[in-house]
């Protein structure tokens, strides 16, 4: 099995996270979480094959790839698996190399984590011809969504449609992301928001170490409800309604110059479905002139299936994972 | 014949590791607890054990490694979708049986030593040594590079299959080792007659289409039974077997911190061509790919003497025709094939023959079965036949199994004919009697006579003399 993990390291974020009250979860706690974990994912078959992509702000960097391991590998010892220290090792000098290199106004820019997602979809471990079944990716992030990067999502959940590979996401601090709870949903894979955050390693072995063949004995959380919201491309923001021409399908007016009564506006404004009062209103600009169809609706529910949802592995206590790492 | 069978037989083929244990777990399962307890004080051999269970046990185990209270069995079947319980039932039976689970009061956990062991695996740490301790870099003597160690496991381990697949045939090549020579003696590969060569069996046969990870843990396993009956301790024999698989491809280690057992192993694992030596006394051992992919499922093993990519993908092309093209040289492949396929020519690089009734029961007289003959040739089918689906032309396949059924028409078993009975109802009273036991293969109402199995014969003969006492 190939699985292709991309690591959100946005400094400003993991800082919030590690004051956040309760369960903070500083970086260096969480590095060595991932740690076990990726290990635990090389130890489950010989022939697993690993990438990690880190977002780091305003770049995107291959931190290891099984497909061409460093040249240097470390002086061993008689106590550690060989390919875990060579992952360890790589990935926790190339995070250090990265996080040296950034500037103080690099904090501002939000992480690449859409350009990672991209490169992830492109390495070679998913993508060359002999790939192992059950490709993967797995997101673990902790910026909130750009609406910018709207459309290079929806791109990128397309093409791993079509390379049949599934796509896992794992909030670990912030606001809910609708793009991710989106990416999992149309490829089967599982979106979880973590709501222990001092049970990481627990989360991550329950939910996304397992195959998608085992997933169909032993189930993986699943969302009771999905975001489906879009964001407009006119302002890139997240809409629950937006307004088309129904001739043009232009959803603005800088290219529509044609003008429409206001009172068929109204009539379209009252017939809009309830919403969730936590979604954002729509553009106000929209309402001077659009003529309409509404085109998405807000959430929908989907059956849980009687299935546990992920809250009940926040019970699980760990320690063994703060043991640290040799 | 049903068209559906070789489809299934091509399922089986595809993912033979899922559908049944590795060979080794019903090996593990006999041993004591205590021999278990020991065996999993090292992180290295839970960490080989743990990659020779099934997908969900595997996923079990790691839901369980990091929880430091036991867990409700109730809680972990809520994760179980419900039609798959049978799968989850069975995976927590294994592990129970291997004492790496332990179920008490409705409470699951992991038995405390493995789970400390597995977990020093995966983080690192410890002091156990149990992952080889590597030697220093000697610019003297450099090590072995990796495609030195490929040529050297490769040449040892073709010479014991050259050597089977070549007795009885009248050519005499290299005899591997005295050590090698006896264990497949005693795993029944080859016949053992005094004062001749050893005769290759039909188990022998069998082994030899077998995949080559199967064919080497089949003769560890073999090697495991053996180190019982020469006083060997079973644990560390186990334990250096996962250390090895454990150990990293072209590097040397020390020979210092292994026990007395383990250092006698050297000298057959020698033979076997998992490891390499300088010489003989040398200090410093390197495990060639044989070894560190023991717990592998589909071994990248050292391939022929072709270049790397072509074998591993395959090398026959079977046509509709029962031509077979074989693009090899390797003599040890050729002679494989001359098991069941009559040869015809051979060139450098090529070696063409057909499959022809006479050269199919040849080999099915040898104790090679129809399923085995299929199973090889879609495992080392060449790549462009993987475009056609199924893989095979469904023509040979069947005309390969009919040829096997022709073989089973006539099905001899043991048994008593029960013949000249008094009376119909007499006859009717045993009949009904030996038919509530299940023990009649065939009758005959009109001759009043019937034949029964060897094993219900004393039954009957009661019956019978219990009838007519109770008459008398």
């Amino acid at each position: 099995m190939s699985l292709v993990v991309v690591v959100d390291f946005s400094p400003s974020q993991w800082h919030l996270s590690s004051q956040q009250q309760p369960y903070p979860l500083g970086l260096s706690v969480f590095v060595s979480q991932l740690l076990v974990f990726l290990n635990a994912h090389i130890a489950s078959r010989h022939e697993n094959s690993l990438a990690v992509f880190g977002a780091f702000p305003g770049k995107s960097v291959l931190l290891y790839s099984s497909a061409d391991p460093p040249s240097d590998t470390p002086s061993n010892d008689a106590n550690s698996f060989p390919p875990f220290k060579i992952v360890d090792m790589t990935v926790v000098l190339e995070i250090q190399k990265q996080l040296e290199t950034l500037s103080d106004e690099d904090d501002e820019v939000p992480s690449a984590l859409v350009a990672a997602l991209t490169k992830a979809l492109c390495c070679k471990i998913l993508t060359r011809a002999l790939a192992l079944p059950d490709p993967r990716i797995l997101i673990l992030s902790v910026s909130p969504d750009q609406t910018a990067s709207y459309i290079p999502v929806m791109n990128s959940i397309f093409s791993a449609q079509k390379l049949k590979v599934t796509i896992d996401a794992c909030q670990i601090y912030g606001p809910e992301t609708v793009f991710l709870q989106q990416a999992a949903h149309l490829t089967g894979g599982s979106y979880i928001y973590l709501e222990r955050r001092d049970a990481l390693l627990q989360y991550l072995t329950m939910a996304f170490l397992s195959p998608p063949s085992v997933r169909q004995t032993i189930s993986v959380p699943t969302l009771d409800k999905i975001d489906f919201r879009a964001a407009c491309f006119c302002h890139k923001n997240i809409v629950d309604v937006g307004f088309v021409c129904s001739v043009c399908l232009s959803s603005e007016y800088i290219s529509l110059k044609t003008k429409f009564p206001i009172k068929t506006l109204q009539r379209l404004n009252s017939a809009r479905p309830s919403l969730p009062s936590s979604t954002p209103p729509t553009p106000q600009k929209t309402n001077g002139r659009a003529p309409s169809t509404p085109v998405r609706s807000g959430e929908v529910a989907l059956g849980s299936g009687g299935l546990p949802h992920s809250g009940s592995i926040g019970s699980a206590q760990i320690n063994g994972a703060r043991n640290g790492l040799s | 014949m049903p068209s559906t069978l070789p489809d299934d037989a091509e399922d089986k083929n595809l993912d033979p590791i899922l559908a049944k244990p590795h060979a080794l777990l019903p090996f593990l399962q006999l041993q004591s607890a205590t021999a278990l307890s020991r065996l999993y004080q090292s992180p290295s051999s839970c960490l080989s054990i743990f990659r020779l269970l099934d997908a969900v046990e595997r996923q079990l185990v790691m839901n369980l490694l990091w929880l430091d209270s036991a867990i409700a069995l109730s809680t972990m079947v809520a994760w179980v979708i419900q039609d798959k319980k049978k799968v989850y039932d069975d995976a927590l039976d294994m592990l129970s049986k291997l004492h790496i689970l332990h179920i008490n009061l409705g409470k699951l956990s992991l038995k405390a030593n493995f789970k400390t062991s597995l977990r020093h695996a995966i983080t690192g740490g410890g002091t156990t040594g149990s992952f080889g301790v590597p030697a220093e870099k000697d610019d003297k003597r450099p090590p072995m590079d990796i495609e030195g160690l490929d040529g050297y496991s490769l040449e040892r381990w073709e010479t014991i299959l050259h050597f089977m697949v070549s007795s009885g045939t009248g050519q005499n090549p290299t005899r591997p080792s005295q050590g090698v020579l006896y264990l497949l003696q005693r795993s029944g590969l080859m016949s053992n007659q005094q004062g001749s060569l050893p005769q290759i069996t039909s188990a022998g046969f069998q082994f030899l289409l077998h995949p080559p990870h199967a064919q080497l843990w089949d003769l560890l396993l073999q090697y495991l039974h053996m180190a019982e009956e020469r006083q060997m301790d079973l644990v560390e024999v186990l334990t250096f077997f996962f250390m090895l698989s454990t150990m990293e491809l072209g590097r040397e280690y020390l020979t210092e911190n292994l026990s007395q057992t383990q250092k006698a192993m050297l000298d057959d694992l020698r033979d076997y061509g998992l490891i390499w030596q300088r010489k003989a006394s040398s200090r410093r051992f390197s495990p060639t790919r044989l070894a560190t992919t023991l717990t592998s499922s589909s071994p990248l093993l050292p391939t022929s003497a072709g270049t790397a990519s072509t074998s591993q993908q395959g090398f026959i092309v079977l046509e509709t025709n029962y031509r077979v093209y074989a693009y090899t040289d390797n003599p040890l492949q050729t002679a494989v094939l001359n098991l069941f396929v009559s040869l015809k020519y051979r060139f450098p690089n090529l070696v063409v023959g057909s499959i022809t009734r006479d050269s199919v029961r040849r080999a099915l007289n040898n104790g090679i079965s129809a399923d085995q003959i299929i199973s090889y040739l879609i495992t080392h089918a060449h790549p462009q036949m993987r475009k056609f689906n199924p893989l095979l032309p469904v023509t040979v396949q069947d005309q390969i199994r009919l040829w096997e059924l022709e073989k089973e028409r006539l099905k001899s078993q043991e048994g008593y004919l029960y013949t000249a009975f008094a009376s119909q109802a007499d006859y009717e009273l045993v009949l009904n009697y030996a038919k509530q036991l299940d023990i009649v293969l065939w009758e005959n109402n009109s001759k009043r006579c019937f034949f029964g199995t060897l094993e219900g014969h004393s039954n009957i003969r009661n019956f019978i003399e219990r009838r007519t006492s109770g008459v008398d």
